[in-house]
């Protein structure tokens, strides 16, 4: 396909890359949006074209990755505040493609409930499956879906966990294809550890994910952290490239949701108000 | 340290490596217990540096370290598992048609199998692949091994050197298990699904991601 004329998906930004997979002398094509870009190191920066048209695209670096749009951003790039926090480590796990929609791979973030079927004592326990209910609002000031106070037991929260833990929970839809964790830290209570999901949307039903973690950790190593990540993203790829349809359906109807799902249900509903078209199955559009 | 006062043997280790996994996987079928590195090979592309080639200049993974011993080829590492800690010999047939079949199918792993590693990672990290069509091949490789495994039905063999599994099946396994991960759920080979069952079935076996439980 070629790009997508959907204005709500090219007025964003997006992550392409990490600034250090773009090297003097040989650039990279990346997909985005339906459209192919390259990506060149040039003297202090890297540039973002837009191969079909050889138009030169807006780029930012922000929080350890390479960011571009294809479209006129309405508003600036959501902060993460704990960036400012010298003594946290940001560990990139490593693009990961997935046939499937991206916002498919919101929704698997945001849900709670595999946890102990797909992250089987990692991120959950087969014996303690329960979703305690959790709070969940569209934030209007700032456009966002936060889901707050979610609980969840887990065998092994983190790479450097030691033993189980209720782990706390603060989800956050930052923009349509970008979702961020903060999650009680195992090595420091009173902390959170911070876990993202920049999505950068190849087709409608094929999707590079950039995970990464941005923790309190003093103990694991870089390469522990990662390959933890890893893990825990393969067994989710797996099940996402399984779900059918590969696009998000938004009828109330398509899909049927439990309490679990209240994230997944005011995302579907605030992703409906936008009127974005991207990644959605539009055969039961109402 | 071992009872007698000697190192572990190291793993060094790549989550998402087909071969790791084959070598975790006989470690575990026989009991093996060992440390794992970890070797950040995506997106670190630690196997390229100079400390990794140092190790192992094939900049591959797994490589595995028993005291003086180096051994960086996962058909070898399987090979040397079975030869020193299997005292049945079953894993590794030392005699007759048993021995060569199993290093019959042990070639095969090495020479056909890298097309679906290939094809693997290539879908899932965008890691560069010299082959032109490394799905294509390795959808060859596993019709070969589907028409193989009904020959050994034929003859009442459930695994590809016979009656019980060898090395050569755990060298097979994880290549063809993980297919899904580039798309290849096995839909037209009866006979490969229905051995990647028994070899599930096995005790002590352990999965890793990606390996379907419906196949």
């Amino acid at each position: 396909m070629s790009r997508t004329t959907d204005p709500v998906a090219l007025d964003d930004w997006y992550v392409v890359g990490l600034p250090g997979d773009v090297q003097a002398g040989r650039p990279v094509t990346r997909r985005l949006l339906g459209a192919d870009l390259t990506l060149e190191r040039t003297a202090d920066d890297v540039r973002v074209t837009e191969a079909a048209s050889g138009r030169a695209l807006p780029v930012q670096t922000a929080y350890g990755h390479l960011w571009t749009t294809l479209g006129a951003p309405k508003r600036p790039l959501f902060a993460i505040e704990e960036f400012a926090e010298a003594d946290r480590r940001l560990a990139p796990c490593g693009a990961v493609r997935v046939r499937a929609s991206g916002l498919r791979l919101v929704e698997n973030f945001l849900d709670m409930a595999h946890f102990p079927f797909v992250h089987t004592d990692i991120l959950g326990a087969e014996d303690k499956p329960a979703v305690e209910p959790y709070d969940c609002e569209i934030r209007r000031d700032v456009d966002e879906v936060w889901a707050t106070n979610c609980r969840f037991w887990q065998p092994q929260a983190a790479a450097h966990a030691d033993g189980g833990q209720m782990s706390d929970y603060i989800y956050r839809v930052a923009s349509p294809f970008n979702v961020l964790l903060y999650k009680t830290c195992p090595s420091d209570a009173g902390r959170q550890d911070v876990i993202g999901l920049f999505i950068q949307p190849e087709e409608e039903d094929v999707s590079v994910a950039h995970a990464f973690v941005h923790v309190v950790d003093a103990v694991s190593s870089h390469t522990a952290i990662v390959h933890f990540q890893q893990t825990v993203f393969l067994q989710d790829r797996f099940i996402l490239e399984n779900q059918r349809p590969r696009l998000l359906p938004l009828s109330p109807r398509a899909e049927t949701p439990t309490r679990a799902d209240m994230s997944s249900i005011a995302y579907r509903r605030w992703l409906k108000e936008k009127g974005l078209r991207f990644g959605i199955d539009r055969r039961d559009a109402a | 340290m071992r009872p007698d006062g000697s190192a572990l043997p190291v793993l060094h280790d790549w989550e998402l490596s087909a071969g790791c996994y084959a070598v975790r996987l006989m470690a575990s079928l026989l009991g093996v217990a060992y440390h794992k590195a970890l070797v950040d090979v995506h997106p670190g592309g630690e196997t390229e540096g100079a400390a990794f080639r140092a190790l192992n200049p094939r900049g591959t993974v797994p490589v595995w370290v028993e005291g003086p011993l180096v051994i960086g080829d996962t058909v070898a590492i399987l090979g040397h598992l079975a030869a020193t800690r299997d005292p049945s010999g079953a894993w590794l047939p030392r005699e007759g048609a048993a021995f060569a079949r199993t290093l019959d199918w042990l070639a095969f792993a090495a020479r056909r199998l890298p097309a679906a590693d290939t094809a693997r990672l290539h879908a899932m990290a965008g890691l560069a692949t010299g082959m032109t069509d490394a799905a294509g091949a390795a959808r060859e490789a596993f019709r070969a091994l589907d028409d193989h495994l009904a020959r050994q039905a034929v003859d009442g063999h459930g695994f590809l050197a016979g009656p019980t599994p060898t090395v050569a099946d755990i060298a097979c396994f994880p290549s063809v298990a993980l297919g899904v991960d580039f798309g290849e759920a096995l839909e037209r080979s009866p006979k490969l699904r229905a051995w990647t069952r028994r070899i599930r079935a096995l005790p002590g076996f352990v999965t890793t991601p990606g390996v379907p439980e419906f196949l």
